[in-house]
């Protein structure tokens, strides 16, 4: 009798474990709570956790802002996947608002919601251009690539491209830059070296769109970062994981210069983990890239009331101070005359407002690929 | 007393199949789990690697780069074409197999070291260490792939002591050498827990009766504890071998960039290079590689049944 009653509940039990699996309701608690999504490094995951959503809380206390972070964008193409999917098959994507560099992606298949200034008031103080560059993407904060060098053994830092890879060739172990796939500070010294190659022409064409036709023409910039292997830090074609390994080897003086990422770079001077004595300039011709970060609202987004309120506020003076004068040291995205002129004062003699692109992900990946392919240990 | 015993025979022969279905609804649910989220996604993936991407890979293949649509009613074999004929993969797949050849070997001549040491010798000594040998278990991977990283990269300890002496000791980061100190480390904790359980399973009296009948160290080693515990030396040789062979934070964080083990290749074709049709066949390279020291495994369950007289 005993058993019976056992099998019995243990049918019992399996079967409404299999119902629940099943039939678990994607419940959205009355679109009070926005969902934001985040691919970066952790500086961007603080910006957001630690400084904007507090801040957004104490001006909307009936909003809650629910963060998900993607470290370094390891799932870019399966969140792209995601949202791809959701607005073919009519489904919650489960994210409100992006902050990735694949929300230009997204928006050039048209999955994104068209910021105007009637619906996100405050969109009217931002560049034009960055705006139209964003293909339906929010522009926000910016953030340049740079070279760091070390100020007590390189007095004057290389003033262009051509100057830095002489300097290179000169000092062989003291450069470095990350492999571009770990990264966007070495994507970004990779895509400038075989930039150098390219007409203003091409150049453009591989932001704007996917061509591969044009990719035989980075071979010749990509022999030049090869060549480089015997001159780099470690001189046998090994290069750091990520943005944050250069970083250290600048602090820890292994390496003398290397190329950073300018908001991760003004938090460690900031946090002390980087030494007053390393300083950051940019080159030219070609310069580094760098840009806005932009904002998303997928079109199929359950909150988009509750997304334009954040994506709104985020452009306000209140937000933007945050953005520039938090941990982050962002560049801003409207004038600096709208912005606390303590806080904007760091940004005297760089010029924020016309930065250098990066290609369009699609040539990107293929450019990482190429890379990993032709240069390391070769 | 004929009463009972038939009262007994029915109780039985009714309680047999009771007995059954609950022996089934027990093993149902992981069998269902295994089949759903791991036997179907493999499934598809497989279909997708052969070019099938329509339906479950529609989105898939609408979003990735490189895609191959089949051209034949079976698929087509052209993303397997394009992963041989990639320089890269040669490379890749010489160091992985390089790595758990090397790193296996040497993880097992130790945990034999230790076992046989804790067998013959036994004592406090022993205990301590293989106690200590334990110690990678509870650190967690990040953690000591970090750790090795910093302790033989450009600054670390071994740099910094060695340079005292005037040596010029080579940083080792970033080099095949690290992947194997880094996968020894993991490995070995479980080699260890499994070689020398076997040892200790093995009767005193037959090594006793063997020293009496005057056999050395070396040949009771060779030929009485190797033999009697070969079953658990080599499913700590093949859990070991498969594990490194699938492991991606060690040469992720120690390896070099190019080549790089599988594991480590799969994530950057799938994510960084957008190309999930390559890296799902690296997968399947990777996973015949896994069945085929499987094989061994099973041989060896089959051996240890055999004598145990289950089958």
């Amino acid at each position: 009798m005993f058993k019976n009653k056992f099998v019995k509940a243990l049918v019992a039990a399996a079967s409404i474990a299999l119902a629940l699996g099943t039939t678990v309701p994607s419940s959205h608690a009355a679109n009070t709570t926005i969902q934001v999504y985040l691919s970066a490094d952790t500086n961007i995951q603080d910006l957001w956790v630690k400084t904007l959503v507090p801040a957004f809380k104490a001006q909307f206390p009936g909003y809650d802002v629910n963060v998900t972070f993607d470290l370094h964008g390891d799932h870019d193409a399966q969140e792209t996947a995601k949202i791809t999917a959701a607005a073919v098959l009519h489904k919650n994507p489960g994210v409100d608002l992006i902050d990735g560099g694949f929300v230009t992606t997204l928006g050039a298949a048209g999955l994104l919601y068209r910021p105007t200034a009637g619906l996100l008031p405050n969109i009217k103080d931002v560049n034009k251009a960055v705006l139209t560059a964003g293909k339906g993407g929010i522009p926000y904060r910016g953030s340049s690539v740079l070279l760091a060098y070390n100020s007590k053994n390189v007095q004057t830092p290389p003033k262009t491209l051509d100057d830095l890879l002489a300097w290179v060739k000169a000092n062989p172990g003291k450069f470095t830059y990350n492999a571009p796939n770990g990264g966007g500070s070495g994507y970004a010294f990779v895509q400038t070296v075989v930039d150098k190659y390219l007409t203003e022409a091409d150049r453009t064409t591989l932001v704007q769109s996917a061509s591969p036709d044009l990719e035989a023409k980075w071979a010749q910039g990509l022999e030049t970062l090869r060549q480089l292997n015997k001159y780099t830090y470690g001189l046998n074609g090994t290069y750091p994981a990520n943005n944050a390994e250069t970083l250290k080897d600048l602090a820890t003086g292994l390496v003398d210069m290397g190329s950073v990422w300018s908001d991760q770079f003004a938090s460690a001077i900031k946090a002390g983990t980087m030494p007053s004595y390393i300083k950051v300039t940019q080159i030219s011709n070609p310069s580094f890239t760098g840009g806005a970060s932009y904002l998303g609202i997928p079109n199929s987004s359950q909150n988009k009331v509750g997304a334009r309120l954040l994506a709104n506020w985020v452009l306000s003076p209140t937000a933007q101070n945050l953005i520039v004068g938090g941990t982050l040291n962002g560049f801003p995205v409207i004038p600096l005359s709208k912005l606390d002129p303590v806080i904007t004062a760091a940004f005297a003699g760089v010029d924020i407002q016309h930065l250098r692109a990066g290609y369009l992900s699609a040539n990107a990946n293929d450019l990482k690929s190429k890379w990993a392919s032709i240069v390391p240990g070769k | 007393m004929s009463l009972t015993s038939s009262k007994v025979e029915s109780l039985e022969a009714k309680s047999a199949p009771r007995l059954s279905l609950l022996g089934f609804t027990m093993a149902l649910p992981p069998v269902l789990l295994v089949v759903a989220f791991v036997g179907l996604p493999i499934l598809i993936g497989f279909t997708f690697s052969l070019g099938f991407t329509s339906g479950p890979n529609r989105v898939v293949s609408l979003i990735g780069q490189q895609i191959h649509s089949k051209d034949h009613w079976w698929g087509t074999f052209a993303a397997y074409r394009d992963v041989i004929h990639d320089a890269r993969f040669a490379g890749d797949l010489i160091l992985t197999l390089v790595v758990t050849a090397i790193s296996t070997s040497l993880v097992l001549a130790m945990s034999l070291g230790i076992g046989v040491y804790q067998r013959m010798v036994g004592g406090r000594i022993a205990s301590i260490m293989s106690t200590l040998t334990l110690v990678p278990l509870f650190v967690p991977v990040v953690i000591s792939s970090w750790a090795i990283h910093t302790f033989y990269s450009g600054d670390g300890f071994m740099r910094t002591v060695f340079h005292h002496f005037g040596i010029n000791f080579p940083t080792l980061t970033s080099t095949t050498a690290a992947i194997v100190i880094g996968t020894i480390w993991t490995s070995l904790p479980f080699a260890i827990l499994m070689v020398t359980s076997g040892f200790q399973s093995i009767p005193d009296a037959l090594i006793e009766t063997a020293q009496d009948a005057g056999a050395g160290f070396f040949r009771i080693v060779r030929t009485i504890l190797i033999p009697l515990a070969l079953t658990p030396i080599i499913i700590a040789a093949t859990f070991t071998a498969i594990g490194i062979l699938g492991s991606f934070t060690i040469p992720y964080f120690l390896g070099p960039n190019q080549p790089t083990m599988l594991g480590v290749e799969i994530s950057n074709f799938f994510g960084s290079y957008n190309r999930p049709q390559q890296s799902i066949v690296m997968a399947f390279i990777v996973f015949m590689a896994a069945s085929g020291i499987a094989v061994a495994y099973i041989w060896a369950n089959v051996r240890s049944a055999k004598q145990s007289g289950r089958i």
